[in-house]
């Protein structure tokens, strides 16, 4: 298993007390495997992207990442498993004042001594400037490769984003709602680049708002509301109803592809 | 193989090129003119004369009669620190209204209006000068000559600041009032509204609390700067600790500076949680605080001013003779002595001072680079609960944190001038123990700035960085340090022309420089030469402070500097504070 998560729970100190942002959540994602994971703001799925990603620990449970218990690690192992483990975040998260091929390289960091750092900041290793140039060229941005990276727009920085996932070459690829910050019309585009990126065998998971594209493109989906998986389904057994439990009102509307900001809208009201 | 240097767009890479090896070629100088020898510093004299200080600060003196002393300095510095302050917005507020460009610049807001408009243009032009003469000459210097002006004591510790504090507050404030949304101004300028009531009804209002915040934040400065100011004999602690240092009471000097540090560090602490609750009060619906409790506030306002008045001795004990002898002493500065003789004996010191600052700097630029890291919270601390057992490294961090913090602040927490007597008990008279002082000195604000610097930049791609797993080292380096880059560079070069302005006063404890000599001037009540001196300091801190604002725009993005920082920065208020206001 890519990851393997039992009985994880994440308490956070709320005003009244300790809030459960996840509660006994298990999950199982095998290698090479592609699921998404939908519930309304809240629901606990950026908490859960921050357990896979081990930088957040659990308040209970096992986190397992190929095999390996992960919280148990030190900080040297624990940065090994992170180099395996991409991630594409809600916000590009550039270095602002680095050029696009800087903040690529920076995919990187992972596989880098010290000293590796060090020598990249004055000149970086070939095969490190290959693995750069190619995966720019993947995202189409070969040609910003010396802008600085708050020169570009907003759909551009995504793409570094994704460039920099690219060159990190890892196993697992996580992705929070890697769209949310672009307009509609660049969604779709880059949805396309997400999924070449998990191609090659690559296992994905993403966490997601937009019910319609991650039906189409994901064979598994994960239903996640108030911290509790609610459901975990091969695409085809996802139905309306179930989904209506997800982002109850709105879908009695539009039953197949509800919109999910307004269902979050709704949620957010109750 | 394609170069990976960021594209920035102007001025070209080669005259940049050119102004680093200028300036590399400056520092160079510096440290060949100003004598800079490690070796007397690691000789057996100077080790002695050291350890002799060292063994001397122990135990404290704490003997009841001495405690009272200090405690009665402490009163008398935040005494002149507060009246100094106040002084300073009284000078500041007209001033700083009448070096507002927007109001008297042809504009949207001045529309000529009459005879009258080419005698405020005049007037406005007076101001901004008056506040860079204020702003120019070191505050130590205005200190000195008050000194000399109306006597020692805390009387011309707090008129010193005043007029200091004056120039730099002015500037902010008028900085503040040009920055605020125009539409406002232009709309009661089209309906016919005069100068004042734009000013009332549409600058200040919008511009308040910034004024209230950088008034604030101005007093905490100040404080700090009272402490320094007994050293030329203005007062307070810092006349204390000199009197103390030169009778080799060195029990009563490590008394004093535990008072010191303490003072410095809760007025940081208080000046934050004061701007803090500023901050957070609501905007709308009127003041937080009901009628009786602003009265009571207003009251103990009122009470600590009339209290530091007094403890200044700007009330009561002031004599109706002082405005007539500062009138006297500004008579006899002229005319200055232009006599050729006397201008090439001026060759040397002042060569001197421009090495002792350069040097200075670049040895604090160093100290700081050594302890930044070790100060940077984000790179010694691990977040509560992070994931991940610590290495052999990750326990002993935060010790090794702590000890760094320790060390930076008592390093920036003992003034430059008494850092001077300090070294030169190690490594003797001269200008290798003023860039020793400035440099040490220096190097704890420096460090402390840098770190900061580098804690508060963007988390975003630092979380990024981490979640590809790198360590801390490495998030700092690409993911911090790109970013805090710009802002650091400045601190560099305001703490440059911070130490200009301190380096031409060391030689007075007998640093190196111009110092000496204006000591002797003064001894001696060559008043003409006094005021050469004078306006030779002022124009060597205009041509550096113009230097190094070219500096700034060619190598730093002007308007993210500002948008971050606001008009501290410009002024240099926080190399001054040790910080930004929060």
């Amino acid at each position: 298993m890519t990851f393997s998560l039992r009985g994880v729970r994440r308490r956070f100190h709320g005003r009244a007390g300790p809030v459960a942002a996840l509660d006994r959540v298990s999950l199982e994602v095998a290698p090479g495997e592609r699921l998404v994971v939908l519930g309304p703001s809240g629901a606990g799925k950026t908490t859960l992207f921050g357990v896979l990603n081990t930088t957040l620990r659990p308040s209970e449970g096992t986190v397992r990442f190929e095999g390996q218990e992960v919280m148990g690690l030190s900080r040297r192992s624990l940065r090994a498993v992170r180099r395996r483990i991409g991630t594409v975040f809600q916000q590009p998260r550039l270095v602002p004042s680095l050029t696009v091929r800087q903040n690529a390289l920076l995919g990187r960091v992972g596989h880098w001594s010290l000293a590796d750092a060090l020598r990249s900041w004055v000149r970086p290793s070939g095969e490190d400037l290959a693995r750069v140039d190619a995966a720019l060229a993947a995202v189409g941005l070969q040609r910003r490769a010396t802008a600085r990276a708050d020169e570009l727009s907003g759909g551009e920085q995504q793409r570094v984003a994704i460039a920099r996932v690219l060159v990190q070459e890892p196993a697992a690829v996580l992705a929070d709602e890697p769209f949310s910050s672009l307009d509609p019309a660049l969604r779709e585009s880059m949805g396309e680049l997400l999924l070449g990126v998990a191609a090659r065998g690559r296992t994905l998971v993403a966490v997601m708002h937009d019910v319609d594209f991650a039906l189409r493109h994901f064979p598994r989906v994960v239903g996640l509301g108030a911290g509790r998986v609610l459901f975990d389904l091969p695409t085809a057994q996802v139905t309306p109803s179930l989904l209506e439990q997800l982002y109850p009102r709105q879908v009695a509307e539009r039953p197949v592809a509800p919109t999910p900001e307004l269902g979050d809208a709704i949620a957010c009201v109750r | 193989m394609p170069s990976l240097a960021s594209a920035e767009v102007s001025p070209p890479l080669a005259s940049r090129r050119v102004q680093l090896l200028l300036v590399a070629a400056f520092l160079v100088w510096s440290v060949v003119e100003a004598q800079v020898s490690p070796r007397a510093l690691a000789s057996a004299s100077a080790l002695e004369g050291l350890g002799r200080l060292l063994r001397g600060l122990f135990p404290p003196d704490t003997s009841p009669g001495f405690l009272g002393v200090v405690a009665a300095a402490v009163a008398r510095t935040l005494a002149i620190g507060i009246a100094g302050t106040v002084l300073a917005i009284v000078l500041a507020v007209p001033l700083g209204i009448l070096a507002t460009p927007t109001l008297f610049r042809p504009g949207a807001l001045a529309t000529p209006d009459g005879p009258w408009s080419g005698v405020l243009l005049a007037l406005h032009l007076a101001a901004r000068a008056t506040l860079r003469v204020f702003r120019a000459v070191p505050e130590l210097l205005w200190a000195l000559l008050f000194v000399v002006a109306v006597g020692l004591g805390p009387r011309a510790g707090a008129l010193a600041l005043g007029v200091s504090y004056a120039g730099v507050l002015g500037r902010v404030y008028a900085d503040l009032l040009e920055d605020v949304d125009p539409g406002p101004g232009e709309v009661l300028a089209a309906s016919g509204g005069r100068r004042a009531s734009l000013v009332l009804f549409a600058l200040v209002p919008q511009a308040l609390p910034g004024l209230v915040s950088y008034s604030l934040y101005s007093l905490e400065c100040a404080i700090r700067s009272a402490s320094v100011l007994g050293f030329v004999g203005a007062g307070g602690i810092g006349q204390e600790l000199q009197l103390s240092m030169r009778l080799f009471e060195y029990r009563q000097v490590s008394t004093l500076l535990v008072a010191l540090l303490a003072l410095m560090l809760a007025g940081e602490a208080a000046s934050r949680v004061l701007r803090r609750s500023i901050r957070s009060a609501p905007v709308e619906g009127g003041s937080p605080l009901t009628g009786r409790r602003r009265a009571m506030l207003w009251l103990g306002t009122l009470a600590a001013v009339g209290l530091s008045f007094r403890g200044a001795e700007l009330l009561g004990g002031a004599d109706e003779g002082m405005f007539l002898r500062l009138g006297r002493f500004a008579a006899r500065l002229f005319p200055p002595e232009i006599s050729l003789g006397f201008l090439s004996s001026l060759r040397v010191p002042l060569l001197q001072t421009l090495a002792v600052a350069g040097a200075g700097t670049l040895l604090g630029g160093v100290v700081a680079a050594v302890l930044t890291p070790l100060a940077s919270t984000g790179l010694m601390l691990r977040a509560q609960g992070a994931p991940g057992r610590p290495g052999p490294g990750g326990l002993f961090a935060p010790a090794v944190h702590v000890l760094a913090r320790l060390l930076l602040a008592v390093l920036r927490g003992i003034p430059e001038l008494l850092w001077v007597l300090i070294c030169i008990v190690a490594v003797g008279f001269g200008p290798f123990a003023g860039v020793l002082a400035l440099g040490l000195h220096t190097g704890g604000v420096l460090a402390k700035l840098w770190a900061e610097a580098l804690d508060e930049v963007a988390h975003g791609p630092l979380e990024v960085l981490e979640a590809a797993g790198a360590g801390a080292a490495v998030r700092t380096l690409w993911g911090a340090w790109p970013q805090a880059r710009p802002l650091m560079a400045s601190y560099g070069l305001l703490r440059w022309e911070f130490n200009l302005r301190a380096s031409a006063l060391v030689g007075f404890l007998g640093g190196g420089g111009l110092g000496l000599k204006l000591y002797n001037a003064i001894q001696l009540g060559f008043h003409e030469q006094v005021s050469t001196m004078v306006l030779l300091i002022f124009g060597l801190v205009l041509v550096s402070d113009a230097l190094s604002d070219k500096l700034r725009r060619n190598w730093l993005p002007p308007a993210t500097l500002r948008r971050e920082t606001g008009p501290a920065l410009d002024a240099g208020l926080a190399v001054r504070a040790g910080g930004l206001p929060a």
